[in-house]
């Protein structure tokens, strides 16, 4: 939440959990962002660490018109990593059509590996995503 | 290329046409200079009111997301299909057949 501050966006957080973690709003234009955030204790690895997320398929596969923008974060060595941020459309893309993640009853998950620098899942390189506020531009108030 | 696919999601206020980032660069290199869209979202009202006078909404929806005429989408796709992402209905439509 502080990073969108950060950048000038305002943020809400529902007061009935119905999926969403979090509303960041842009308050001049009203531009609104629906962020879920998904956290993770990190696994050290001989040369990185790894982190495991679920994501619930429904409503991954639920693509409406304010597209949700998944972030996972790590905590690794008493610290917050740098979040991965992929937009939903994006991820569902990876996850149809590029197989990346595993089914699981009612949830997709997602398996990231951390080394150097760089973030794998499933053979597919995320590192592009690593705090990537793209959709999230810096406001000047 | 045999079909494209549109996502329909209905949502609380009217329906949202999406495409997957894999079909809009798909459309991108099949249709150099065109930009499709993420997604065109139509409210129920507004639906309601523009097919009284034009007939089905989604054969407007189509080239408007995909950013690229009938006449030159025909050249190289052969059906539109728009998928309900709730319940898996398929709806096609056939080019050849599109005035």
């Amino acid at each position: 939440m502080s990073e969108f501050l950060v950048l000038g966006w305002n943020v809400a957080i529902p007061e009935v959990d119905t999926g969403d973690d979090i509303f960041v709003v842009e308050d001049e234009k009203g531009t609104l962002r629906r962020v879920q955030v998904k956290t993770s204790e990190a696994t050290i690895r001989e040369d990185g660490f790894s982190a495991q997320f679920q994501v619930p398929l429904a409503q991954l596969q639920t693509i409406g018109n304010i597209l949700v923008h998944y972030v996972f974060i790590v905590r690794y060595n008493k610290a917050w990593y740098a979040p991965v941020i992929i937009r939903q459309d994006y991820l569902l893309d990876y996850f149809e059509n590029k197989n990346m993640g595993s089914k699981y009853n009612d949830h997709i998950n997602l398996y990231f590996s951390y080394s150097k620098n760089k973030v794998i899942c499933s053979k597919l390189d995320l590192t592009m995503y690593i705090a990537d506020y793209t959709d999230f531009p810096k406001i000047e108030h | 290329m045999t079909a494209i696919k549109i996502n329909v999601y209905k949502q609380l206020d009217g329906y949202n046409f999406s495409l997957s980032p894999s079909i809009r660069d798909i459309i991108k290199k099949l249709f150099p200079g065109s930009h499709p869209a993420n997604n065109i979202f139509v409210g129920y009202d507004t639906k309601s009111d523009f097919e009284s006078f034009n007939g089905r909404l989604e054969q407007y929806i189509y080239p408007a997301l995909l950013d690229v005429e009938k006449e030159r989408l025909k050249e190289q796709v052969e059906t539109i299909e728009f998928i309900n992402s709730e319940t898996g209905k398929i709806e096609k439509v056939h080019l050849d057949k599109e005035k």
